[in-house]
């Protein structure tokens, strides 16, 4: 299900000054734990996100590491106050090295 | 695209039949081409989807779909087996076998009995039993009540427990024991444990959220694999607009009985019959790939009507062996689907803490994501799993019977809007 890593959110297309708005995040992604073994007994090697960060115009807005104990398909949903509009700028880094990025722009009126 | 979207995919087929009015009869409507050897699903069949835990058991001393005489014959009515001399009842054993899920679900899954098993979570299927034992019955009828409740009532929903092997004799013993001591009403501390005051469950999610259903997130692949080239080089859009288009209410009118391979065909395995004939590519029923395809054929028609066709010869044949089958006993456990999904039997009711729906409002929301087990499950797996729910062998999911089951639930549902793909627990 979760074989294909792909980055999801939801932001309000717009606000008005000030109103805080809930923002809805998603990694479809396996965030193998390192700690199962396969039906060899080997070791399955570690893979997971272990980060992620939003920022709102270069301002940080919420950021977290992640560790191994996270179960597959990190969900995080915060809320953030909007005073303009702007661009919401999300990343997640995977262990591979891989960063995905999104980014979501929000009209302030 | 390479071919564009030259042609309506019949009508080179239309022409050959024009061409050949003057000496064979003209057909009503070309035929969509369909790959029509061998199964639509892995083959042999293995029950490795379900996982150990429901691999292992052994039904097939009991009848399934497709083989309804294996089951032990009904007992004749009011022939009571004698109560074995020489145990003496437990009440404690009694109570841990009332309670214990591994003899076919429990006797708490159907019926409240006192605080047994802590009263977690009783149904009531059957009726409370909290009193039983205040109500002069002798251990000869709970005996027989318990060991095989059709001496006294052949239509009973309730299993066998003796002459289907499930108790042993002196288990039943047992419980006889336990249910003597059942005298007084029992007092749950939370409204949620009770049957008749736990709240029906409410699906509110919206499955067609992505950050709600990873259904959704399968189902994006289809996209593109309507474009991917099969083996032939062809893909779905060498022949089709855009399913958008193409397929705005086509699954609504799915299943169809299918002359050509005398059975209906549901969405799925017309998917891999249909794709096998055209592009090439092997898309088994309850793939990735049939399951993306199949769920998105629904996604583009979903708010349609189910209005499936009920009328020609092979379709009534089917919907009537459906009836037939929708009352037959199936399993170890010897359920009929009536005993589960009928308003005057188990619909509407709890088993455990399951909700017991019935057999229309359920089917224009599969494909769905059970959040229970991480997994898709198109109806053909759902029906699947109830056999093996009621510990009876399942069939391929190609089975003609499960054909003929689809058919007549969807005339069950007729009229209600696809909703699909949607998130169940």
């Amino acid at each position: 299900m979760a074989k294909r890593v792909k980055p999801r959110v939801k932001v309000p297309k717009s606000a008005s000054a000030g109103e805080v708005v809930t923002i809805k995040t998603l990694i479809s992604h396996p965030m193998e734990s390192g700690q199962r073994k396969d039906k060899d007994g080997n070791l399955i090697p570690r893979r997971i996100i272990n980060s992620f960060k939003c920022e709102f115009n270069g301002q940080p807005v919420f950021s977290c590491d992640i560790d191994p104990a996270i179960s597959a398909n990190p969900y995080f949903e915060f809320s953030a106050r909007v005073g303009e509009s702007g661009t919401f700028k999300f990343t997640w880094v995977d262990d591979d090295g891989t960063v995905y990025e999104l980014e979501e722009p929000i009209a302030v009126n | 695209m390479m071919f564009g979207r030259m042609l309506a995919l019949g009508a080179p087929l239309a022409a050959l039949g024009l061409l050949m009015a003057p000496w064979s009869e003209t057909r009503a409507a070309p035929e969509v081409p369909l790959y029509t050897e061998g199964s639509a699903a892995q083959s042999p069949w293995e029950r490795s989807i379900y996982g150990a835990r429901w691999g292992d058991r052994d039904s097939s001393a009991f009848n399934t779909l497709d083989n309804t005489n294996a089951s032990p014959e009904l007992p004749p009515i009011g022939e009571l087996r004698p109560v074995p001399a020489g145990i003496a009842g437990d009440p404690e054993k009694g109570k841990e076998l009332a309670a214990n899920r591994r003899k076919g679900g429990s006797c708490l899954a159907c019926h409240v009995m006192g605080p047994a098993g802590n009263a977690d979570l009783p149904g009531n299927v059957g009726p409370d039993l909290s009193e039983i034992g205040t109500f002069g019955h002798d251990d000869s009828y709970l005996y027989n009540y318990v060991y095989d409740p059709r001496v006294f009532n052949p239509e009973t929903s309730m299993p066998p427990w003796g002459a289907h092997g499930i108790l042993t004799e002196e288990e039943v013993v047992h419980i006889v024991a336990f249910m003597k001591t059942l005298t007084s009403p029992v007092e749950f501390s939370d409204p949620r444990d009770d049957p008749e005051t736990r709240p029906v469950p409410v699906e509110d999610r919206d499955g067609q959220d992505p950050l709600v259903n990873p259904a959704i997130w399968t189902m994006e692949t289809a996209l593109d694999l309507y474009e991917e080239a099969g083996p032939t080089g062809k893909s779905c859009a060498s022949c089709h607009s855009p399913a958008e288009e193409d397929f705005s209410t086509w699954a609504a009118s799915m299943p169809v009985w299918e002359p050509r391979l005398d059975k209906v065909l549901g969405v799925e395995e017309f998917v891999y019959r249909h794709a096998r004939a055209t592009t090439g590519a092997e898309w088994l029923m309850q793939s990735e790939e049939n399951l993306a395809m199949a769920m998105y054929l629904r996604f583009v028609a979903n708010g349609t009507p189910i209005d499936v066709d009920t009328e020609s010869e092979g379709a009534k044949a089917a919907i009537a062996r459906a009836e037939t089958l929708y009352h037959t006993k199936l399993g170890q456990l010897n359920f009929s689907c009536a005993d589960c999904h009928e308003d005057s039997k188990g619909a509407n009711k709890w088993v455990r803490g399951q909700w017991l729906g019935e057999s229309r409002g359920q089917l224009p929301h599969f494909p769905v994501y059970r959040t229970s087990r991480s997994e898709i499950w198109d109806i053909r797996k759902r029906l699947q799993w109830c056999n093996v729910a009621i510990w009876a062998d399942e069939l391929a999911p190609d089975a003609k019977v499960y054909g003929d089951l689809e058919l007549w639930l969807s005339s069950k549902n007729e009229g209600l809007p696809l909703n699909a793909p949607n998130i169940r627990h």
